[in-house]
């Protein structure tokens, strides 16, 4: 497979702190990496660099063959744009825009609205009848499934999901989970962060963080199926 | 997209917007009010200057200088040029015509009173005088109009009548020959006989040296000095603006062969109600004339003038300054407010001139209803004030419509300028962490 995510000795330092320090790795097109690590150990840091929301110290974070240290501010937010899709533990729905106009604001500072496109995407996530329905009017797990369904819209080449699951109730979770899976089976590339061993061992990989420091990078042997 | 995030955005929170919006009306009423009484002003003013009397003198070009005693010219009648009487319509065919608002020509002449055996000035004038225009209409004038604060008491005498008002002065001096009612003989000279008999028809206050001078028709003044339709002075009443840079190039450039107007500077200058244009005006349809300002008016005109327009744009700059300032307040505010959706919108791919474009037109629409209202209230204002300190209201300007909108919309992004700078430097990680 042909890798989509290098990562090579990437520093981010925040004063003195050492967020990341000289971690480095490789992700193959097609695999879904799971994050993991205590609170304050880099996770959502490196999410933030491979995602153009945040710009390493030192060291490289080539993402689909673009450097993202490289970039300028007007460079990252058509590489935001173009080339990920976020899925955020808070959901970060815009609060007065109905679902599918959630959805349909990805594609407008993507390139075009497509409002049936972006119905068919939240029918995808089983929100077809929640379309017109402002976030306040939908349940935690219903926002996260119009995250997933905006992550998905202009069909980006990296997912990255801090702790998609993280605010959601057990059955919530599971729907998610289920859709990143579909996800994953389809060929996306998803990098997720989460604190949940369980979670984790759904992924191909594992990677986990301490201190700014890669300490362990684990090939999930077993995948356990999901209930 | 963009049309929908706007109104979407525009129906939120509902009490900022009327709050911004009123900052507009404030804004823009007191600059609506305050620019239509600075149109209005110049010309009001003027008008009421204009009781100041004329503020423009016409000579004959080749005159002689006049030797005067005590107020009298005594030059001989046959001394000195003279200008036409029956080119003075030609005053009413001027480009700025319609600004000359009176004219009056006056011929002295030297005489002698029977009654006084003195010598002393006749001063031929009209008083209210119908002077026909070349577009065959008639035109009312004389020194009712550009001498409006002499006063007479008794009357004034009737346009080619055999009567004469007599000068202050010269009625203390000889009261029992001067009294009003009374017959007085002139001659051109001490022994010439009777001489012209002239009913004393009034006592004329002018604070100047016709205090001691006769006044009486000019056609009377002209068949005594055996020029029959001249006269050597014409005062001027007429409307115009404050002196600039230009009007004093334009005025040296009259006489200075080394200044010379562009075709632009020209034009600007000719259509330019400058007391320079006008007397340039008046000498080509009087040719053979020297027209001088009378400086001591205009200039008072001119320094007040300018202080009020000053006045009136300062009170117009600061009403503007409040708006903005009150619009980067309730701006900020809503920044700081939507600081998560601004970082939601980056972390997915806006750019910060569109969420900058989102912001700013929400406010420039806001300005626009602003601007608007504040338009009408601001007419309103101005109708008021022009009643209060003018007596008569000042009339809506609808020109001033889309100058007001125009103006609301800058004020308005001048008031966000800051806030939006503030939230294009937002790093959605940082927003989106929740710090």
């Amino acid at each position: 497979m042909a890798t989509l995510v290098q990562v090579e000795n990437l520093r981010k330092e925040f004063g003195n702190v050492r967020a990341l320090d000289g971690v480095s790795f490789r992700v193959d097109a097609g695999e879904w990496i799971a994050i993991m690590g205590p609170s304050g150990s880099g996770k959502t840091t490196l999410i933030n660099i491979l995602g153009g929301l945040d710009t390493p110290t030192a060291g490289q974070a080539v993402v689909d063959g673009t450097d993202v240290a490289r970039l300028d501010e007007a460079g990252l937010t058509r590489f935001r744009a173009e080339k990920i899709g976020f899925i955020f533990q808070q959901f970060h729905l815009v609060p007065y825009l109905t679902a599918v106009e959630n959805v349909m604001l990805a594609q407008y500072f993507h390139s075009t609205t497509d409002e049936k496109e972006a119905q068919q995407s939240l029918e995808r996530v089983g929100l077809g009848d929640r379309i017109e329905h402002l976030p306040s009017q939908l349940s935690g797990g219903e926002q996260q499934r119009v995250a997933v369904a905006r992550a998905l819209i202009n069909h980006p080449k990296l997912i990255l999901a801090d702790e998609p699951t993280g605010n959601l109730d057990e059955a919530n979770e599971e729907i998610v989970l289920s859709l990143l899976r579909e996800l994953h089976n389809e060929g996306h590339t998803i990098l997720m962060v989460t604190h949940a061993p369980s979670i984790g061992r759904l992924a191909d990989r594992r990677i986990e963080f301490a201190h700014g420091h890669l300490v362990q990078a684990a090939v999930a042997s077993l995948k356990p199926e999901l209930a | 997209m963009f049309a929908r995030l706007l109104g979407e955005s525009f129906a939120r929170n509902p009490r900022r917007k009327v709050l911004t919006a009123a900052a507009l009306v404030i804004g823009m009423a007191v600059a609506t009010a305050t620019l239509t009484i600075a149109l209005e002003v110049g010309d009001r003013l003027a008008r009421e200057f204009r009781s100041l009397g004329a503020n423009l003198l016409v000579t004959p070009e080749s005159d002689t200088l006049p030797v005067e005693i005590g107020g009298v010219d005594y030059r001989p009648v046959d001394e000195g040029a003279y200008l036409n009487e029956a080119d003075l319509g030609k005053l009413k065919t001027i480009f700025w015509r319609h600004n000359i608002l009176g004219f009056t020509p006056f011929l002295d002449v030297p005489a002698y009173v029977s009654e006084t055996g003195g010598a002393t000035t006749l001063i031929g004038t009209w008083y209210k005088h119908e002077v026909p225009v070349p577009d065959g209409t008639k035109f009312e004038t004389g020194a009712s109009a550009t001498h409006p604060w002499w006063k007479v008491q008794g009357r004034w005498f009737q346009d080619g009548a055999d009567e004469c008002v007599v000068g202050a002065g010269l009625a203390e001096k000889y009261p029992a020959a001067f009294a009003i009612g009374k017959t007085i003989h002139l001659t051109q000279n001490q022994v010439s006989g009777d001489g012209r008999p002239l009913v004393v028809t009034g006592i004329i206050s002018t604070g100047d040296a016709e205090d001691n001078a006769v006044l009486l028709p000019l056609p009377v003044a002209q068949e005594i000095s055996g020029h029959p339709g001249k006269f050597r002075q014409l005062f001027v009443s007429a409307l115009t603006k404050p002196a600039d840079a230009l009007a004093e190039r334009g005025e040296r450039a009259q006489t200075d062969k080394n200044i010379q107007l562009t075709p632009t500077e020209y034009d600007r200058w000719f259509c330019s109600p400058y007391i320079s244009s006008i007397g340039f005006q008046i000498r080509t349809v009087l040719p053979g004339t020297d027209v001088h300002a009378i400086r001591r008016v205009a200039e008072t005109e001119g320094r007040i003038l300018t202080r009020v327009g000053t006045l009136l744009w300062i009170v117009t700059l600061a009403a503007l300054g409040a708006a903005a300032l009150a619009i980067a307040a309730t701006s900020a505010t809503t920044v700081l407010e939507r600081r998560a959706e601004i970082g939601v919108m980056k972390a997915l791919g806006a750019s910060n001139a569109l969420v900058g474009g989102i912001f700013l037109a929400e406010q420039v629409l806001l300005a626009i209803a602003g601007g608007a209202i504040g338009f009408f209230v601001g007419a309103g204002l101005a109708r008021f004030l022009g009643e209060s300190v003018f007596g008569t209201p000042a009339a809506p300007r609808p020109i001033l419509f889309p100058v007001v909108l125009a103006l609301a919309a800058v004020i308005a992004m001048i008031g966000s300028l800051v806030p939006l700078r503030r939230a294009a430097h937002f790093r959605p990680a940082v927003i989106l962490r929740g710090e």
